[in-house]
């Protein structure tokens, strides 16, 4: 997996890097970088197909549509990951909570039942068992 | 209770609407009259479709007085009862990214792009989400500029203009310069240059100040005492204690 990921990295900083190129050649532009110029512009379009071949070992990726609005904000995306990573957290604790508040709640029902009810629960854990709540 | 439901709705209604009287609750009065080969409550009720729940109570506890009840849920399920991140072998990258301080700036994730890169792409037109929302019309491969193709691109002499050439400058970092100044007026150090891709270069600068290591020491124990982390307030690192 990490190879593909490699390979497309190594395409995009050479794109990257050859777009730099073109862009200082073209910012003070003299009669004698036409042929560099144009070199560049073909090493463009390869650089585009070497990332449009990448594209196929790459299908079943799915990025969020959330870390595009990051980028696009011009934040670090991996301050999404680090929310996500939170979040989970924090609904895992809540959950975790609420099943230990329930378990509690069950315990103290059924031993208060078994005050007021003891027939009716000495057969509630015949059919349930002593499952004295954990 | 049959006397007040008589008087409720004007009716001893035998045939009421189904199930009615299964909702009940505890043992209360004996149930109404059933049809033959019915002999509780859970009986009447046919198991629905998809229902994925837990299966109703087993047929030989049926004459008990409990109406609708189920068989406990099995103990081994994954839930939010234990801790998914250790779960899911995640701590580290917990611990990566929540453990200490991710940088805000876009351009600390891509140090090496050029460009102004913290600015919204929206500004420019530059955005991720304008690719998704308008495709660019492009054909299926890519072809090889020919000679009569690249008399297109025949530039004239001279500098381009100033609004074009800001593609190739990178954006100044003032904050840790500023900060720098601010809190050493008096080092004889020359201003570093504040680039975020050389952090070694800066550790071993800052670690040879014994003051402001100590500095450093007092501001990193005020601080542990007001975080969450800190072993008083409830944790919020996925270890052991945060979730059993």
């Amino acid at each position: 997996m990490a190879e593909k990921f490699d390979n497309l990295e190594e395409h995009l900083e050479k794109f990257i890097e050859n777009i730099r190129q073109l862009g200082i050649i073209v910012s003070d532009f003299q009669p004698s970088s036409q042929a560099g110029l144009n070199q560049k512009l073909n090493f463009m379009i390869s650089g585009l197909q070497d990332i449009e071949k990448c594209r196929q070992q790459l299908h079943e990726i799915n990025v969020p549509l959330e870390v595009f609005e990051y980028i696009d904000q011009g934040r670090n995306p991996q301050l999404y990951t680090k929310e996500c990573l939170e979040r989970a957290l924090a609904r895992n604790e809540q959950v975790k909570g609420k099943i230990d508040t329930m378990t509690k709640f069950k315990s103290l029902l059924i031993s208060e039942l078994s005050k007021v009810f003891p027939e009716e629960m000495a057969k509630y854990k015949a059919i349930h068992g002593e499952d004295a709540p954990s | 209770m049959t006397e007040m439901f008589s008087t409720l709705f004007g009716q001893n209604d035998a045939q009421g609407p189904p199930g009615s009287s299964s909702l009940g609750f505890g043992p209360g009065k004996p149930a109404p009259p059933m049809p033959q080969n019915q002999v509780s409550m859970s009986g009447q009720m046919p198991p629905q479709l998809g229902d994925e729940g837990p299966a109703l109570r087993k047929p030989g506890a049926m004459n008990e007085p409990f109406y609708l009840l189920r068989e406990l849920p099995v103990g081994n399920e994954l839930t939010g009862n234990t801790n998914l991140i250790t779960h899911y072998n995640l701590e580290h990258a917990y611990n990566k990214f929540c453990g200490k301080k991710v940088k805000e700036k876009l351009s600390n994730f891509l140090p090496e792009l050029p460009g102004m890169i913290d600015c919204p792409g929206t500004q420019d037109g530059s955005s991720l989400r304008s690719l998704i929302d308008k495709p660019p019309v492009c054909g299926n491969s890519f072809s090889p500029l020919t000679g009569a193709l690249l008399t297109g691109f025949r530039l004239h002499t001279g500098p381009l203009p100033e609004q074009y050439r800001l593609m190739h400058i990178q954006p100044p970092k003032k904050k840790s310069k500023h900060k720098h100044k601010h809190h050493r007026p008096q080092d004889p150090l020359p201003q570093e240059t504040p680039s975020d891709s050389d952090p070694k270069k800066k550790k071993k600068k800052r670690d040879d100040d014994p003051d402001r290591k100590k500095k450093k020491k007092d501001k990193k124990k005020k601080k542990n005492r007001h975080s969450p982390d800190h072993p008083g307030l409830a944790g919020s690192q996925p270890n052991s204690n945060s979730l059993r």
